[in-house]
C-alpha cells in the first residue's frame, strides 16, 4: 500500500492562489513602493511557499497533530526528560498582552509586573537550590551549562588561575556537559563510574590536579541513584582548586530534601522545561536559568532582576511595597548569552507552575520518587503467573535498593538469548500506546532503557506500563523485532535519510 | 497540588515497596546534607488564584498595544493570525518531546521539514535547520561553523570580520560563543555613509568568515554588500543576518553569494513576548551541512517503503558526539518555529510580499514625517531603509524618550545605550500595524519636545 497518496502535502494546495489569509492593503501603492527600492536590491521571484486557504491550513496542521504523540496522548516515561503534565492555565497566562506584547527594552516602569515575576523566580530557585544568586537569561539547559562554565572560566582567570584547562565529567554524564565545556575551550576528562554505577572517588582523585577547572555532575546520576559521596567529591575537587557544577536535569528528584548548595556545588542550572513544567513543544522552547554561590555572581550575564523599597516619588508599581529594576551585573559580567532577558514566556509559565505547589514543592519530588520506585518494583517483581511466560527478565541498571526519580533497565539477557534489542522493545512499546523510554543512555548500562514516570502519572498507568512490558517480554521475538506495527509509519529507515539527505520539499511551483 | 494523581494513595504504594514513610524513599541521601526545614515558600494556590495573580501582575505592565510604539531593535509588534497559536498549542504538539521516536512523531517531523523548506526558500539557500535560540546565537554559531569549515585553508587562521553595525548585545553573545574556539573577532569597518568599507573588505581577504547584516541594525540597506562575495572569494564564508520579513521584497542573500544566512524568526509566529521564546533562523549552503549546529529533518521511508520523516545527521550532535559535537544545542525553539511555519503557510508568497510592503510603506511614511521636523536629521540620508531608521536629535535621545513616554508614546530606542557616541540618536522602528495616527503622535510629540527645549 502506498500511504504516500494519503499524506497531506502543504505545498500541493492551490485553492486560494497564495492569499490564504487576508491583510489590509499597504498605505502606499504597490508599484510606488516597489519602484522606490533600489533596483539591485529587489527580490526577483517570490519564495515557493504554500498557496493555501485558511481552512486547508487548519486541516493540514490538525492532520499533522494527529500524527504526533505528546504527554496529552499517553504515558511518556522518557528518562532524564521529566515529561510531566503541563497545566493549561499556564498557556493562557502567557497569551495575556502583558506578556505577549512586551518589548524587552521597554522602560522599567512599563514592566513592573514582569520584573516582579522574574524576581520571585530568581529567589525561589535560589531557595530551592541553596545558591546565592540566580539569572534567568539562559534559554536551555545546555545554554545554562555553557553560561555557568563561562562564569567559572572568568573566575579562574580573575584569580590568576587561567591555566586551568580541564573539566571533569563522569562517563554517565549527559552529552551536553562535555559539549558545553568544550565550547568554552576546555579539554574534557571523562572518569569511569564505579561498579555500582556511582561516582568512583579514587578515579576522581587521580583525575584532579592543578589543571582542573571544574567538575560537572548531576545528582541523582543518570542511573537514577543518589551520589551519596557527593560532599566528599566536592571536597576533592575544591582542594585541587576546581569548581563544582551541578547539572540540574534531575532536580525533580530532590526539591525540599537536599540541595546542590548543601552538597558543595558552586553553580547549578535548572531546566524549567523539566522540573517546572514549561512544555517541551516537540524540542523546545526550554529555559535553563543558573544559580551560583556569591563568589561567582559578579560574572553572571547581565542584567538581573533587582528590587528596592518603593519610595513616594516612584511611579505605580505592583502594590507590594517594592520597586523592581534591571540590575546591571557590572564590568566582570560575561555579558550576554541570549540577546534579551531569556525566555520570559517559559519563566512565567514556570512561575505559574511553582505557585501551584508553593512550599509543598517537596511533595512533588516525593511523588516523583515514589512513582519511580513503585514502577521499578512492579517491573522487577511480576506476578508468578506472568513471570512464567516471560522469556527472560531485564537486569536492574543500578544495583541499588532505592532509586530516585528515574531508573535504568538493561535488556542484555533478552538480546543475548533471543536477539531482541532494547530498541526493539522500545519500538514495541509504541504499539501499546505509550512513548518509549530513553534508549541506550547512559551508555555505561548495556541495552539500556531509562525510565522516568514523573509525579503526574497515576498508579493505574504505572501498573499498566509494567504489565505491557511484561507482555512484550513474553511475546514472539519476531513480533518485537519487527515493531512497531500500529503506528502511522512502520520502523523508519534512518540510514537512508542520512545517505540521501532530502532536506526540503521542492516547494509550490504554481506561482512561478 | 491538584497535579498529582497519587496524592492520598501514598500508603498503598509504599506498602508495595515495604516502606513506611515518604521520607524512607530518600534514605540514600546522607543526613549531613539533608534539608531539615520546610522550604520558605508561600502556600500552594488554586488555578483561580494563580490566574488572578498573573492577571494582576501582567496587567500592571504597559504593553505595545496600549500606545503608539516605535520600539523595534530586532523584535516586531506584529499581528499574528489567530489560527497560529490555536494550532500550535494542540496538546499533541505542545506536550511532545524532541522527535527521537519518528514512528509516533511524524506530525512534528513533517512540520519541521516544511519549516526547513520555507526558510530555505525565503533566504535562497538549500538547507535550513529546525531553529536556534535567537538571531544572536544563530549568528554566533554560524561563525563557529564557518571557522570549522574554512580554518584549514584560511590564511588568517581563526579570524572572523564582524560588521561594526552589529548591535552590542549580539556582539557580546558572539564573543561568548567564540572565545573558547580560539576565534579572533576583528571589526569590519563601514564608511561615513553607512556602506561597507571596501578597504576593510580587502583586509578580510583570507580570513574564515565575514559577518554583515542587511538591513543593518539601523535599518539601512547597503547595495554594495551584493558585491562582496566576489571580493572575499570561496575560501571565506559570507554570513548575512537578515530581517526575515524584508525578504518579501528584498533580494535574499542566497542569491548574492551568502554562504550562511541567520536572523530573527519572531516576526513569523509570535509576539515580542518580552524577548523570548523567539527563534533564530539558520540556513546554509551544502558544504556547511556536516558542520552546522542544531537539528535537521530528512525525508526517508519506512520498512513498507512508505514516505516517512526522521531527524538526520545526528552524528553532529551532543548526544552522540559529546565534546566533539558541532554545538551543545539540545532543546531549541521547535514550538515557536512551528508557529512560524503556520504563519508563513497562511501568508503564502503574495502574503509575504504584502506584509513586507506594509512595513516598507510605514517606514517610508514615518521617515518622511519625522525627518521633516526642523532640528531632526536622518543619520543615513539618501539610503533605503526597511522597518527602522536612525535620526539625530538636538538633545539627548533619552530625554526625548522620557518626554514622549509622558505623552503616551514609545518613541523608539536610545542608541546611546548601544554606543555612547550615538546618545543623541534615536532608532525609530515601525511594523505592519503602524497607523497614520501613530505616526502623527510621534511627529507631534517630537515637535513639541524640540519646541519646549529651544
Amino acid at each position: 500500500m502506498d500511504r504516500g497518496e494519503q499524506m497531506s502535502d502543504l505545498f500541493a494546495f492551490n485553492g486560494a492562489k497564495g492569499a490564504g489569509w487576508a491583510q489590509p492593503k499597504p498605505s502606499i501603492e504597490r508599484e510606488i513602493l516597489i519602484s522606490s527600492i533600489p533596483k539591485k536590491l529587489r527580490r526577483k521571484s517570490l519564495p515557493k511557499w504554500p498557496r493555501a486557504s485558511e481552512p486547508e491550513i487548519v486541516r493540514h496542521y490538525t492532520w499533522l497533530s494527529n500524527r504526533n504523540f505528546g504527554i496529552d496522548n499517553g504515558f511518556y516515561p522518557l528518562g532524564s526528560c521529566t515529561m510531566k503534565h503541563n497545566p493549561r492555565v499556564n498557556e493562557k497566562i502567557v497569551q495575556l498582552p502583558g506578556m505577549d506584547k512586551i518589548h524587552p527594552l521597554q522602560p522599567e516602569h512599563h514592566v513592573q509586573g514582569l520584573l516582579a515575576i522574574y524576581f520571585e523566580m530568581q529567589e525561589m530557585l535560589a531557595t530551592c537550590s541553596g545558591m546565592d544568586q540566580v539569572t534567568l537569561q539562559p534559554v536551555a539547559g545546555a545554554q545554562g551549562e555553557f553560561t555557568a562554565i563561562r562564569c567559572i572560566q572568568e573566575y579562574h582567570r580573575q584569580q590568576g588561575q587561567g591555566h586551568r584547562s580541564k573539566v571533569i565529567v563522569p562517563d554517565s554524564a549527559h552529552g551536553t556537559n562535555p559539549a558545553s565545556a568544550s565550547m568554552c575551550g576546555y579539554d574534557i576528562i571523562e572518569i569511569p563510574s564505579g561498579d555500582d554505577g556511582r561516582l568512583d572517588l579514587e578515579a576522581l582523585k587521580s583525575a584532579v590536579g592543578d589543571d582542573t577547572a571544574a567538575m560537572m555532575i548531576t545528582n541523582p546520576s543518570t542511573l537514577g541513584v543518589f551520589e551519596h559521596q557527593i560532599a566528599e567529591a566536592a571536597e576533592i575537587v575544591h582542594s585541587a582548586g576546581g569548581q563544582m557544577y551541578y547539572d540540574g536535569a534531575n532536580f525533580n528528584a530532590i526539591i525540599g530534601k537536599t540541595d546542590p548548595g548543601r552538597m558543595g556545588f558552586d553553580a547549578v542550572h535548572y531546566n524549567l522545561h523539566k522540573t517546572f513544567s514549561q512544555p517541551h513543544g516537540g524540542g523546545g522552547p526550554g529555559s535553563g536559568p543558573i544559580g551560583v554561590k556569591s563568589h561567582l555572581s559578579q560574572f553572571l550575564p547581565t542584567p538581573l532582576a533587582g528590587r528596592r523599597n518603593q519610595v513616594e516619588a516612584d511611579p505605580k508599581g505592583v502594590d507590594d511595597g517594592y520597586w523592581y529594576f534591571w540590575q546591571d551585573v557590572g564590568e566582570n559580567s560575561i555579558g550576554k548569552v541570549q540577546q534579551w532577558n531569556g525566555n520570559a514566556g517559559a519563566v512565567v509559565r514556570s512561575w505559574a507552575f511553582y505557585r501551584r505547589y508553593g512550599k509543598e514543592l517537596e511533595k512533588m519530588s516525593e511523588h516523583a520518587v515514589l512513582n519511580s520506585n513503585y514502577l521499578r518494583h512492579r517491573i522487577m517483581n511480576p506476578d508468578p503467573e506472568i513471570a512464567k511466560k516471560i522469556h527472560v527478565m531485564p537486569l536492574n541498571g543500578a544495583p541499588a535498593d532505592l532509586v530516585m526519580h528515574e531508573f535504568t533497565l538493561s535488556l542484555t539477557p533478552l538480546k543475548e538469548l533471543h536477539g531482541v534489542t532494547g530498541k526493539d522493545v522500545a519500538k514495541r512499546l509504541l504499539d501499546y500506546g505509550v512513548m518509549a523510554p530513553t534508549l541506550y543512555f547512559p551508555t555505561i548500562v548495556p541495552e539500556c532503557l531509562m525510565i522516568e514516570p514523573t509525579e503526574t502519572e497515576s498508579k493505574e498507568v504505572l501498573d499498566k506500563f509494567a504489565s505491557d512490558l511484561h507482555k512484550i517480554l513474553s511475546e514472539d521475538p519476531d513480533l518485537v523485532t519487527s515493531a512497531p506495527h500500529t503506528t502511522d509509519v512502520k520502523r523508519v529507515d534512518e540510514v537512508w535519510a542520512a545517505r540521501n539527505l532530502i532536506l526540503k520539499h521542492p516547494g509550490n511551483e504554481s506561482g512561478q | 497540588m491538584d497535579q498529582m494523581p497519587n496524592l492520598g494513595r501514598e500508603k498503598e504504594m509504599l506498602d508495595v515497596l515495604g516502606l513506611n514513610t515518604m521520607d524512607d524513599l530518600f534514605a540514600n541521601i546522607p543526613l549531613e546534607i539533608r534539608r531539615n526545614t520546610p522550604l520558605p515558600l508561600p502556600e500552594p494556590q488554586s488555578e483561580e488564584e494563580i490566574w488572578a495573580d498573573a492577571s494582576r501582575l501582567l496587567g500592571a505592565n504597559i504593553t505595545l498595544e496600549d500606545r503608539p510604539s516605535f520600539l523595534s531593535a530586532g523584535l516586531v509588534r506584529n499581528f499574528v493570525p489567530t489560527a497560529v497559536a490555536m494550532l500550535a498549542t494542540r496538546g499533541e504538539f505542545l506536550t511532545s518531546y524532541t522527535p527521537y521516536q519518528p514512528e509516533v512523531s511524524q506530525g512534528m517531523l513533517q512540520a519541521m521539514w516544511e519549516f526547513q523548506t520555507m526558510v530555505s526558500e525565503l533566504v535562497g539557500l538549500p538547507v535550513a535547520n529546525v531553529s536556534m535560540y535567537d538571531a544572536s546565537t544563530a549568528a554566533a554559531e554560524a561563525i563557529t561553523c564557518a571557522v570549522r569549515v574554512h580554518n584549514r585553508k584560511a590564511i588568517q587562521k581563526g579570524v572572523v570580520f564582524v560588521s561594526e553595525y552589529t548591535p552590542p548585545h549580539r556582539l557580546a553573545v558572539i564573543k561568548n560563543y567564540t572565545q573558547g574556539a580560539e576565534i579572533e573577532i576583528k571589526t569590519l569597518k563601514h564608511l561615513e555613509n553607512g556602506e561597507v568599507d571596501m578597504t576593510s573588505i580587502k583586509d578580510a581577504e583570507g580570513c574564515c568568515a565575514v559577518y554583515v547584516e542587511q538591513p543593518n541594525c539601523l535599518g539601512m540597506l547597503d547595495d554594495t554588500l551584493l558585491d562582496i562575495k566576489e571580493l572575499i572569494g570561496e575560501e571565506t564564508a559570507l554570513i548575512v543576518g537578515v530581517d526575515a520579513v524584508s525578504l518579501g521584497i528584498i533580494d535574499p542573500p542566497g542569491s548574492w553569494g551568502a554562504d550562511i544566512v541567520v536572523g530573527e524568526g519572531q516576526a513569523f509566529g509570535i509576539g515580542p513576548t518580552a524577548g523570548g521564546p523567539i527563534y533564530g533562523l539558520f540556513a546554509c549552503g551544502d558544504k556547511y551541512i556536516r558542520q552546522m549546529p542544531g537539528r535537521i529533518v530528512g525525508l526517508t521511508k519506512d520498512t513498507d517503503e512508505n514516505k516517512a520523516f526522521t531527524l538526520t545527521l545526528s552524528t553532529r550532535e551532543q548526544h552522540i558526539r559529546r565534546h566533539r559535537a558541532t554545538s551543545n544545542i539540545c532543546s531549541n525553539e521547535t514550538l515557536i518555529a512551528l508557529m512560524g511555519a503556520i504563519h508563513m503557510s497562511l501568508l503564502g508568497p503574495e502574503g509575504l510580499e504584502r506584509l513586507a510592503l506594509r512595513v516598507a510603506a510605514n517606514t517610508e511614511l514615518t521617515k518622511k514625517a519625522i525627518s521633516s521636523i526642523k532640528g531632526i536629521e536622518l543619520v543615513d540620508p539618501g539610503k533605503y531603509n526597511f522597518r527602522e531608521f536612525a535620526v539625530k536629535l538636538p538633545h539627548l535621545a533619552s530625554e526625548a524618550l522620557t518626554y514622549l513616554d509622558k505623552l503616551g508614546v514609545i518613541a523608539g530606542l536610545d542608541l546611546g545605550i548601544w554606543w555612547k557616541s550615538m546618545d543623541h540618536c534615536l532608532l525609530i522602528g515601525v511594523d505592519d500595524r503602524t497607523s497614520e495616527s501613530d505616526i502623527e503622535s510621534l511627529y507631534l510629540g517630537l515637535s513639541e519636545w524640540i519646541e519646549v527645549n529651544k
